[in-house]
């Protein structure tokens, strides 16, 4: 689209947009919010980034190699993670994990911060998604 | 805040029946928007502002947009 507004108005808000998405995920263990909340802030924003400057614009930027890429070794990530602290909590092993810290930091809580990270790349990802396939049936 | 609750309330339920009897597709679309904008301050009202945060994005962000997607897919309304 070639409305001045629009591209003025979207260049300026899109950051602010993703900065917010990514404090509610990296406050995720501290405050409300969490992978999902964050994840899809920063989803809308790639969403609002597509309509605002074109098909033909975002997929140079977003390329699907690229996010798919992301896509699939965060799922495989977050498996490996959680199976991993499933088994060494479960069934009382306690086998090496992060450090705890002190809470109320951002570097605490174990393995809380990295699984809710994923958990917001893999969302985001998966909005973006869903809007290209609704809007032209193919990303 | 309980008076505030009960209003928020009666205003959810009026925009839930509306929904439903609205002529217009586009209409009902938009106050579908209205009933999770409302119940994101219920969320909140009910001490559960992780669930308020993700009522908004989602429910009044991507569901209106993939509803809209979908009625200009089905050629209801122009693009």
């Amino acid at each position: 689209m070639k409305d001045k507004i629009l591209n003025t108005v979207g260049k300026n808000l899109i950051p602010f947009i993703q900065i917010f998405g990514l404090y509610v995920i990296f406050h995720g263990h501290l405050s409300p919010g969490g992978g999902f909340a964050g994840g899809t802030i920063i989803g809308v924003s790639f969403i609002l980034y597509r309509i605002i400057f074109g098909k033909e614009f975002v997929q140079n930027k977003l390329r699907f190699s690229l996010l798919i890429r992301f896509l699939t070794i965060g799922v495989f990530i977050y498996g490996v993670m959680k199976g991993y602290i499933f088994i060494s909590g479960g069934s009382d092993l306690h086998w090496a994990t992060p450090p705890l810290g002190i809470p109320g930091s951002i570097i605490s809580g174990g393995f809380l911060l990295p699984l809710n990270i994923i958990v917001g790349t893999v969302v985001s990802v998966t909005m973006y998604f869903f809007y290209c396939l609704f809007e032209e049936g193919e990303i | 805040m309980k008076v505030f609750s009960i209003i928020m309330l009666i205003f959810l339920i009026f925009s839930s029946i509306a929904v439903s009897t609205m002529k217009s597709k586009l209409g009902s679309i938009i106050v579908f928007a209205v009933y999770s904008l409302i119940m994101a301050i219920l969320w909140e009202q009910l001490e559960a502002p992780d669930l308020a945060i993700t009522e908004a994005a989602v429910g009044a962000g991507i569901t209106t947009v993939l509803l809209i997607l979908t009625l200009s897919r089905i050629r209801s309304i122009k693009k």
